[in-house]
């Protein structure tokens, strides 16, 4: 971080900070119980739970991305939020109409209600925190 | 688990967040009580993960034993984690960062309370 201008802009510092935190609290989240339910009843529903640890894994980076809040980091943070948005929309729908499918097996079942629905904003705000902080040469 | 000691916790970590809350509303960094609240804190949610890992250990079950073992060594990381990420750049929103932990050890407590039934 030698520019001046990128480090007052960085997705760490002011409000980042919190949305760091919070993407934080999701990664420890998903992957704890991702984790338990691969170790403990994987054959019960093998694509939910790759999809928690998946889910998992794109919270890790999406909290380790935005809390470096570097040039590549925004990227790399803009393309593994873009993946949370689409996977909790789309995971979000089909365990809406195939309740079957997802039986509230992962972080983002019906759009995340097991957590207030914060896995639906988290993505929206993380998109518009790198939109705000975006440098002006970017 | 033993309730008063959930409830205890639940308390504090509640105190955490508004706390932090007020901090950020008064756009100060947290002082150094607050900080040293928020250790305290730690310690008491660290004596309820050991206290309820000593009565898994004298043969308790419950339901999603895997559940609870997952939810009582993840809580025990939120407060020392938060402590250090509201460190790197002590501003306003160091304080909502403290809230932010208090609340997942709130919310998680109460879930280990809701957790904690005997296996049939």
């Amino acid at each position: 971080m030698n520019d001046q201008s990128a480090q007052a802009r960085s997705t760490r510092s002011g409000p980042g900070k919190v949305l760091v935190a919070v993407y934080g609290v999701f990664a420890l989240a998903a992957c704890a119980r991702a984790g338990v339910q691969i170790a403990t009843r994987f054959s019960e529903a093998p694509v939910a739970y790759l999809l928690s640890a998946f889910a998992g894994v794109i919270y890790v980076v999406a909290t380790i991305m935005l809390a470096r809040g570097t040039r590549t980091s925004r990227k790399v943070a803009t393309v593994a939020i873009l993946i949370e948005l689409m996977g909790v929309l789309t995971v979000g729908t089909l365990s809406v109409l195939d309740p079957e499918a997802f039986p509230r097996a992962t972080v983002w079942s019906i759009y995340g209600i097991g957590y207030g629905f914060v896995p639906l904003l988290l993505p929206i705000l993380g998109l518009w925190w790198l939109w705000a902080t975006r440098t002006r040469a970017a | 688990m033993i309730a008063v000691l959930a409830y205890i916790v639940m308390a504090l970590s509640g105190a955490m967040v508004v706390w932090g809350l007020v901090t950020a509303a008064l756009d100060k960094p947290p002082g150094r009580a607050q900080l040293l609240f928020a250790a305290g804190v730690e310690v008491v949610t660290v004596v309820q993960s050991v206290v309820a890992f000593v009565i898994l250990a004298q043969g308790f079950r419950p339901v999603e034993l895997a559940t609870t073992i997952g939810y009582l060594i993840g809580i025990v990381m939120l407060i020392p984690v938060a402590w250090f990420w509201a460190n790197v750049e002590r501003t306003r929103f160091s304080g909502v960062v403290l809230a932010v932990a208090g609340l997942a050890v709130a919310v998680m407590t109460l879930r280990l309370l809701q957790l904690w039934i005997p296996a049939g």
